[in-house]
């Protein structure tokens, strides 16, 4: 076969020559059609000598006059230039494609069509040339060619090959560096060129189509990976992007990528997206992730803007995705990537995919904190890398949305924190400190104008049910979150750990505007128990009590008027009241309680300039100097405090109601508010009726838990309680000792008491409480309410030590279960 | 007039370094290139051949046995109408990395798409796939088989020019439509050829 082989090509090859020195004789011209004289006559004699411009006028003029003889000119150039191509007479190829050319540009008509084919045909047949100097000839007229607006395009023609060769192009490995990169720029020009001849006709050909897109998007990045240095900018120099003027193929590159990806819509953007993702793992370039962030900032700034959620939108996905050198670290790159481009997606994100992208980050965290917790605890994992990355990016994303969205991401983000239902698994307590950590992150990005918008009754509602969380470091995140979005006027800082000294921190006051007013009135109480309990609970370290120092200190600025001036020294009355009689607090709690009580009281005149109160509390603050430096900041871990210095054996070193009473209206401040009863319930408090405190009663962390909104001011507490300088036990600190005295002989330990202090006094409060309803809007399903009960009943009675208030019918019980806690715990979508 | 009757894409695939390049280069250009270095991406040749007195041209797709060189060279296996799985004889892993390379075939190609197995290098004496393993596996797997030599010119002419009539057969016998330069789109009735019967060519 394969001789028949080589005598077939000899023969050709033979016949040809013949033919073509018949052609340059012009011997017999008068026999051959006119077209092709015409054509024969552009070529010199001698190739170097270059296309015979006189000639080539002629032919031209006859393709215009007679342009249905186009198709047969464009063939008989095709085939005058194969010979040559066999023959290796380059010289006469490159004049022959030189012609086509210029007709190619002379001629818009109908017919071009035609010729094109031809055309198309001579450039392939450059392509296939192994000549570079032929390969890169061919596409710049293929680039012309590209350049050209044909009135109608043809729909069989296909260009499945020239980006195939582009790509192939694209990845050359010449030996010769000038020559390796010149045919890299003609690969890319190749491919920009059927990149615009084909992108706004599908019928043509699609060349969204992965086949062409899983060549195209490798092609390039490959090209645009072995720059030098990544600069990446918005938008590049309009000379830049000129055909001829890039010679470097990162360069050129990336002006072919931003135009592609300028181009696509919506339907057209994963096709770019999934090459890209790709090309990334399969060449490992997440990792240093600079290249990442330069290619997705790139991508980010030349997609449509309506679009750029779904670059956003094809990372989250792949987050996770195995590959590039895969593991943690490569995650944590792609979660960096995210946070670089988020914020550019976030200015042009509406409605749903907002919360899309945040559901979605949600997600991904919420997996890394399952894998996390499976691992031991030991060294910081590249899984909190990772997460750290994600949150960067929520928050680098919630930076740039309006501050009415943060709210709802806020929200959102509340709804997943897993609630305490029953002892918190070890990923439970992981996953709520990241989420909170997710809030504080969006929560720092939010400038607070009115409170009321900053805290919507639900999710003010929802924040202060995590408040109340067993674990205490989770609780001091939250308070720092209410920081955030309480202080409007940058005191936060100054306001840290407690203290007396107020001159000299120059905080910044305002007076309370109207609407805050509204505000607190309408959900004063509920953030003021939530506190106050929150600085009952026996896990506290000092840096739980400080943070709701600095809380309370912040909402006594926050809503500096005379307004709420009772209600805030009533709330420190308590806090002092509380420090003396709740049993389960430890001897340092104590004295850390009161010191917040005297430095918020301290706090309080300094805000609002009433120099009688200012003068009282100075006089306690002084005699507390001299005698009992334990019950003024700043807070210790540690207190060694003397029996006799106890602040239950100093009761005129408290502050007194009366004398509160006092100051007020020297100050021209009705006081009569401060003398009503007061809603805190002291000590007895402690563990109030957070359902899920009293249904796990019997178990030691039921008590951490928060106070109950719904503990209403409406209380059976003898109101002496609350007045200071009396020291008078409440009925159920009595009923404490009693029974301590009574486990006295089997010898209780400190713990054991309080903890059946704790167990006894959340019951009784179950039963006491009235609800609070002004928070709740959320309705429950029926049987939650009635499984509730049984519980609750179940664990009455299994509890020995309950004086159930006269056992109370079902029926008042039922009132009292508020639905609120169930609120969005099940939005766990995940 | 067009200077050949039928056009084949065909695609060479397998492990880096077991002489895909040097395989087209023999058949292409006649020759065994010294220090052929390891290709990048997707490499391109064309040759023309002739079968029964008709000119076919062959469009010849090498590709880059690199990992990570694997997306784009998947990306040319679609339009292919041969796909040519290379090993090399005297480099187990190489022959360990079919069973990836089919499954890789399976998702990416046609599944019509003719496929011949090449056990290379058969010139080196430190052979440690024997040819009765090669050639097993390639019955089991619907595949032709065919040992060679880049090196020493032995079965490389042969394996193109039997592709190249296998493939000619298929598309008379199915009355193909002659491919117009390649700016056809491939056919996807050419493919309606089933390779299930096994030729072992030698
Ligand atoms: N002895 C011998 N060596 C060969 C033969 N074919 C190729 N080689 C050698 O094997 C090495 C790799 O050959 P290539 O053709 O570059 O291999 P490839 O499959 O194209 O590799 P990639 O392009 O990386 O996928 C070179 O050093 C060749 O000289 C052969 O038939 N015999
Ligand atoms: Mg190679």
């Amino acid at each position: 076969m394969l001789p028949i082989n080589k005598i077939t090509h000899r023969l050709c090859f033979m016949m040809s020559k013949t033919l073509y020195i018949t052609c340059c004789c012009g011997c017999c011209s008068a026999l051959r059609p006119r077209y092709k004289r015409l054509v024969d006559n552009i070529f010199p004699a001698l190739p170097q000598d270059g296309l015979v411009k006189s000639n080539m006028e002629k032919l031209t003029f006859y393709s215009l006059s007679s342009p249905e003889k186009l198709d047969r000119i464009g063939d008989y150039l095709f085939q005058k230039a194969s010979r040559d191509i066999y023959r290796r007479r380059h010289g006469f190829v490159i004049i022959a494609m030189e012609a086509m050319d210029q007709l190619l540009l002379a001629c818009h008509s109908q017919t071009l069509n035609l010729f094109v084919e031809s055309f198309l045909k001579m450039v392939q047949k450059l392509l296939e040339s192994t000549d570079p100097q032929l390969q890169i000839l061919a596409t710049q007229s293929f680039v012309r060619f590209a350049n050209i607006e044909e009135d109608t395009p043809s729909y069989h023609r296909r260009y499945d090959f020239f980006v195939s060769k582009f790509s192939a192009m694209c990845h050359s490995n010449h030996t010769d560096k000038p020559t390796r990169d010149s045919i890299r720029l003609a690969g890319i020009r190749g491919l920009q060129g059927v990149i615009r001849k084909t992108v706004s006709d599908d019928l043509v050909e699609n060349i969204w189509e992965a086949q062409h897109m899983d060549k195209i998007v490798p092609s390039l990045l490959y090209n645009m990976q072995g720059a030098e240095k990544y600069e990446t900018v918005l938008c590049l120099e309009p000379e830049t992007d000129t055909r001829e003027g890039i010679e470097e193929p990162p360069k050129l590159a990336e002006a072919c990528l931003r135009e592609l990806v300028g181009r696509a819509s919506y339907g057209h953007i994963r096709s770019v997206l999934r090459p890209v993702l790709t090309h990334f793992d399969r060449h490992e370039l997440w990792l240093p992730c600079d290249f990442a962030v330069h290619i997705f900032k790139i991508i980010m700034f030349s997609i449509q803007a309506q679009y750029s959620y779904s670059v956003v939108e094809a990372l989250m996905q792949h987050l996770d995705a195995s590959g590039g050198g895969s593991g943690t670290r490569v995650r944590a790159a792609r979660a960096t990537v995210l946070s670089n481009i988020v914020a550019i997606a976030a200015g042009d994100s509406v409605g749903p995919s907002v919360l899309e992208i945040i559901n979605n980050l949600l997600t991904n965290l919420r997996a890394s904190v399952a894998r996390d917790s499976e691992l031991s605890f030991q060294k910081e994992s590249d899984e909190r890398l990772y997460q750290e990355a994600l949150i960067n990016a929520l928050g680098e994303f919630a930076d740039h949305l309006p501050d009415f969205q943060k709210i709802d991401i806020m929200m959102f983000i509340v709804s997943k924190i897993p609630s305490g239902r029953g002892k918190p698994t070890k990923a439970d307590c992981m996953l709520q400190s990241i989420l909170l950590k997710s809030l504080l992150k969006v929560g720092t990005t939010y400038k607070t104008t009115e409170l009321s918008k900053a805290f919507p009754a639900a999710f003010l509602e929802a924040l202060l049910r995590v408040s109340s969380t067993s674990e205490a470091r989770t609780r001091a995140l939250l308070q720092r979150i209410l920081h955030t979005l309480l202080d409007r006027r940058a005191n936060a800082p100054l306001l840290i750990v407690p203290t007396v000294n107020y001159e000299q921190l120059g905080l910044t006051v305002e007076k309370c505007s109207r609407p805050d007013l509204i505000f607190i009135s309408k959900h004063g109480y509920a953030i003021f128990s939530s506190l106050y309990e929150g600085l009952q609970l026996e896990s506290n370290t000092a840096e739980n009590i400080s943070a709701i120092y600095t809380t309370l200190s912040l909402l006594a600025i926050e809503l500096a008027s005379e307004e709420t001036v009772c209600d805030m020294l009533q709330l420190i009355l308590a806090i002092q009241q509380s420090a003396i009689s709740n049993p389960v607090l430890s001897a340092a709690q104590q004295c850390q309680l009161h010191a917040v009580a005297v430095a918020l009281a301290a706090l309080v005149p300094h805000v609002l300039v009433l120099p009688p109160l200012g003068d009282y509390v100075k006089q306690i603050i002084e005699a507390r100097r001299e005698e009992a430096e334990h019950m003024l900041p700043p807070l210790s871990d540690e207190y060694d405090v003397p029996p006799n210095k106890l602040p239950n054996k100093l009761p005129y070193l408290m502050i007194d109601q009366m004398a509160l009473g006092e100051c007020l209206k020297a100050s021209g401040i009705e006081p009569s508010r401060l003398q009503t009863a007061s809603p805190y319930t002291g000590g007895a408090t402690v563990g109030l009726a957070h359902r899920h405190s009293w249904v796990e009663a019997g178990a030691t962390q039921g008590r951490d838990s928060l106070a109950d909104i719904s503990a209403g001011p409406v209380t059976e507490l003898d109101s002496a309680n609350s007045s200071p300088g009396v020291q008078r036990h409440p009925a159920q600190s009595e009923s404490v000792s009693l029974e301590a005295l009574r486990r006295a002989a089997s010898g209780p330990s400190e713990a054991e008491r309080r903890d059946a202090e704790r167990r006894k006094v959340s019951l009784n409060n179950t039963f006491r409480t009235a609800p609070f309803d002004h928070l709740l809007h959320i309705t429950q399903p029926k049987y939650e309410i009635q499984d509730k009960l049984e519980e609750i009943f179940n664990s009455i009675s299994e509890e020995p030590l309950l004086p159930v208030g006269a056992g109370s019918p079902a029926g008042k019980t039922q009132n009292q279960v508020q639905p609120y806690t169930k609120y969005l715990t099940e939005l766990f979508l995940y | 007039m067009e200077d050949y009757k039928f056009l084949f894409k065909v695609v060479l695939v397998g492990n880096a370094g077991v002489g895909k390049t040097c395989l087209v280069r023999r058949f292409t250009q006649g020759l065994f290139p010294p220090g052929q270095g390891a290709t990048i991406g997707v490499d391109f040749m064309i040759k023309t051949v002739e079968v029964d007195g008709e000119k076919v041209k062959l469009q010849i797709w090498d590709t880059a046995g690199q990992e990570r060189f694997r997306s784009i060279t998947q990306s040319y296996y679609r339009s292919a109408h041969a796909l040519i799985l290379v090993y090399d004889i005297s480099c187990q892993p190489t022959f360990d990395c079919l069973p990836d390379w089919l499954r890789e075939i399976e998702e990416y190609a046609n599944n019509k798409v003719l496929r011949i197995l090449v056990g290379n290098k058969t010139d080196r004496e430190d052979r440690e796939i024997p040819r009765h393993i090669g050639d097993d596996f390639a019955q089991r797997n619907g595949m032709y088989f065919l040992e060679t030599s880049a090196k020493e010119a032995e079965n490389v002419e042969r394996l193109f020019m039997e592709i190249a009539v296998e493939l000619m057969e298929q598309a008379k016998c199915k009355e193909l439509p002659k491919y117009d330069g390649s700016l056809g789109p491939i056919n996807d009735k050419n493919k309606a050829v089933a390779v299930a019967k096994v030729h072992v060519l030698n």
